[in-house]
């Protein structure tokens, strides 16, 4: 694989883009699903580094760990969804701020 | 006949009652008679094996160095140095042996009868009376200064646990604090003093301390103060002024503990003491001056003064008794500081009297004053009451009891030949010949013979009181008793016939042979005179009969046979022939006040709850509010400082999800920034 096509700097500011979206996008949105994705978000900017530095040192364990990285977001969004589902049937809301009694 | 051997094994003398005490204290109860018999056995083998001893040492078995020591290592120091726990034998300690073992055993025997109502106490009883009769072994056979004071401070327990016996009255109960606070003063003054003379010698063994060449080398200011505290040890434990309030409260425990207590025991330990400490003290007087020394004399004549006035219109026989021991005792320290005192100016002969008469006084007294206790004890046990006021006429009920305690009066009195007259009088003659060289000692004098005189007076203001004249009210119930034959056992006995049991008369009757003849004995049948075998320095070679010429040759002597007399013919017209009408006097307007000053004890009494009740009290409350205020305020405000900023802090869990991620993400990033500062101070590259 030509590993010289693409300069491996690219591959981070895009991984770096993705994950700074995805922070503002926790520490903004209050919609809490929408929070879920953006740690999706988050992860996937990981995977991408993972990808990258698997190729760029030609090593295949990265695109491993990227895989079970997957599998494991997939398996934490479901647990995360079926949190916010029964908070949204207890409390008919998903909104984070309504949900704010664990304090002082 | 070698002795050796046998003080080789002198440490079974203390062991063999704390055996019984071990016995007694965790099987008493399956005894029948709940530990009596183990009680009189061990302390009688323990009083035959100190009698054998003594006698050994008394007869001039000892070895050439006039002691016998022996030792193990307890506590080994760091530096090689050891503490040691060791026997130590000479004369001065025969004598206490045969005092403390004997007068010991006759009490045991004695509380068979005289505890025999107390059923199960018995066990208590005879438990710690085996520990106190060991302790006070111990203390007379240690061969060290610490050794002594452990045992020292043994004894202060077992007096507090026996003065306590009958622990649930409130009197006793704060009779036996008394004793044990009291007596505690003294204590720290003695562990200063040995604190001090460790300091100096850097060892308490006595052969160490008493090294000629080791007392020259010390210090001899802080060698005078080093005795000076440890004399406060003996002051505090042998009740000497101003600490002499404790033992007239002690007579809230059984009859026989206060015998014990005053003839054997305990307050004798204070005069062992001082006469232990002997060759300091003089060395100490005769290279810088008697200053102890004739503090020792004053603190003991004033003493002997102080206590024998209040002794004279007390109502109460035990305590006419107990001011007597007071009394008594301050006659020995006399004895014993005036021959410190002649012996540091060099006067070695009557310097060396006066020591051994200090030491003679305390071995008749032991017996003539066990002899009292135990009669006043029989008297009590038959009437239940200790006021002489209620007594009266008791001669008809109690023959054997009234003679003896007679004959103890007479010994106590100071009339020949019984035994108090034939050191009392060397008591005073030797004050007397100090009384040359110091005018303090003159003045001492005149106390002395006005203290026998008072002695005399108040001995037989007693014995008439309690058992001539018209029958008082407790008599009466006696009488009623006898003659109707309530109590089984007494139902036999006739009007005139003793009613104490064999158990308690025995022991009297021994005790009354030896007021009579411990004296004699002591100048006659021990080979050579008392003087020639308990000494200090020089034996005194005078012979039996050529000391018995210079005692009666001297005119000091008459005199104070005389006072003595005329103490005994002033209580006899006054309390048997009635012709003093002694009420009359002590109502009288200017006797009256002095009259109910004596009752309280000269205040000494108030003094000293004024001082545990105001003074102590109050500085408790000062400490009281400092604990309060100081000592919880800043415990209180450490815990309240941590509550404000916790209080504060917790702000920081709004319960907002974001601002924890933000949180998070802001730690990261300043996390990343240190890190990165870090690597660029120390120097790593970062570049790819």
């Amino acid at each position: 694989m030509d590993t010289t096509s693409i300069p491996i700097n690219w591959f981070l500011m895009l991984s770096t883009a993705l994950f700074v979206v995805g922070v503002a996008g926790v520490l903004i949105k209050k919609n809490a699903i929408i929070i879920l994705m953006s740690i999706e978000l988050m992860l996937n900017a990981a995977n991408i580094n993972l990808v990258a530095f698997s190729v760029y040192n030609n090593d295949a364990s990265g695109q491993v760990m990227a895989l079970v990285s997957i599998g494991l977001a997939a398996a934490e969004v479901a647990l995360g969804l079926a949190i916010l589902l029964n908070l949204n049937k207890l409390r008919d809301t998903v909104n984070v701020d309504d949900l704010s009694i664990l304090r002082w | 006949m070698d002795f050796t051997s046998l003080y080789e094994v002198a440490w079974l003398v203390p062991l063999l009652p704390l055996i019984s005490f071990l016995i007694v204290g965790f099987f008493g109860k399956r005894f029948k008679d709940k530990g009596g018999m183990v009680a009189i056995g061990l302390v009688g083998a323990a009083m035959v094996l100190s009698l054998i001893i003594a006698y050994g040492a008394l007869t001039g078995n000892l070895p050439s160095e006039g002691y016998f020591e022996t030792s193990i290592e307890w506590v080994v120091l760091g530096s090689g140095f050891a503490f040691e726990l060791g026997i130590y034998i000479d004369t001065l300690t025969a004598v206490m042996l045969i005092v403390v073992s004997f007068v010991a055993t006759l009490v045991v025997i004695y509380s068979i009868g005289y505890m025999h109502e107390e059923g199960e106490r018995r066990r208590r009883y005879f438990t710690e009376i085996s520990l106190f009769v060991g302790v006070m072994l111990g203390l007379v056979l240690a061969n060290n200064f610490l050794e002594l004071f452990i045992f020292w401070e043994l004894v202060g327990l077992c007096s507090y646990l026996l003065i306590g016996f009958w622990f649930e009255r409130p009197s006793a109960a704060s009779a036996a604090k008394k004793a044990f606070l009291v007596t505690r003063i003294g204590d720290v003054m003695f562990m200063i003093g040995l604190i001090i003379v460790f300091n100096l010698f850097g060892s308490l063994t006595y052969t160490d301390v008493f090294n000629e060449v080791a007392m020259a080398n010390v210090d001899q200011t802080w060698l005078m103060w080093g005795l000076f505290f440890m004399f406060g040890g003996a002051i505090g434990k042998s009740a000497q002024f101003p600490l002499h309030d404790w033992l007239p409260d002690a007579m809230e425990g059984p009859t026989t503990v206060s015998a014990l207590i005053h003839a054997a025991t305990m307050v004798k330990a204070g005069v062992y003491l001082v006469a232990r400490m002997f060759p300091l003290l003089v060395f100490n007087g005769a290279v810088n001056g008697p200053n102890v020394l004739i503090f020792i004399a004053c603190i003991g004549g004033v003493t002997a003064f102080i206590a024998a006035t209040m002794a004279l219109n007390s109502p109460n026989i035990k305590r006419v008794l107990a001011y007597s021991t007071i009394s008594q005792l301050g006659y020995m320290f006399l004895a014993l500081g005036t021959g410190g005192y002649l012996l540091s100016q060099g006067e070695i002969e009557s310097g060396g009297l006066g020591y051994s008469a200090g030491m003679f006084h305390l071995m008749n007294h032991a017996f003539f004053k066990a002899l009292l206790f135990l009669s006043a004890g029989a008297v009590i046990h038959l009437v239940a009451t200790e006021e002489m006021r209620k007594m009266g006429g008791l001669r008809k009920y109690m023959p054997i009891t009234s003679l003896v305690m007679l004959i103890g009066a007479l010994s106590i009195a100071g009339i020949p030949p019984f035994s108090g007259f034939w050191s009392k009088d060397e008591i005073l003659a030797s004050v007397f010949e100090a009384g040359s060289m110091n005018g303090v000692f003159m003045l001492l004098y005149v106390l002395g013979i006005a203290t026998a005189f008072m002695t005399a007076f108040y001995m037989f203001r007693m014995w008439f009181m309690t058992f001539t004249g018209p029958e008082g009210e407790a008599t009466k119930t006696v009488a009623e008793r006898s003659s109707h034959g309530h109590d089984a056992h007494e139902h036999k006995k006739g009007r005139f016939s003793e009613h104490t049991p064999k158990v308690m008369t025995v022991p009297l009757i021994l005790l009354a042979v030896l007021a009579i003849f411990s004296g004699m004995a002591a100048l006659f049948f021990f080979g050579d005179t008392f003087y020639g075998v308990v000494y200090f320095d020089e034996p005194n070679h005078e012979t039996a009969l050529e000391l018995l010429e210079s005692i009666f040759t001297h005119a000091l002597t008459y005199l104070s046979i005389l006072v003595a007399v005329a103490g005994i013919l002033l209580a006899y017209f006054a309390y048997y022939k009635n012709k003093i009408d002694v009420k009359a006097i002590a109502n009288k307007p200017a006797v009256k006040p002095l009259y109910d000053m004596l009752l309280a004890r000269y205040g000494f009494t108030k003094g000293y709850n004024w001082i545990g009740e105001k003074a102590v009290y109050g500085f408790s409350l000062v400490l009281d509010k400092f604990d309060r205020f100081i000592i919880d305020g800043l415990i209180n405000g450490i815990g309240k400082v941590c509550m404000k900023t916790g209080k504060g802090l917790r702000k920081v869990q709004t319960g907002f999800v974001q601002t924890y991620a933000g949180v998070v993400v802001g730690g990261a990033v300043v996390m990343m920034l240190l890190m990165y500062l870090l690597m660029t101070v120390l120097g790593v590259d970062l570049s790819p």
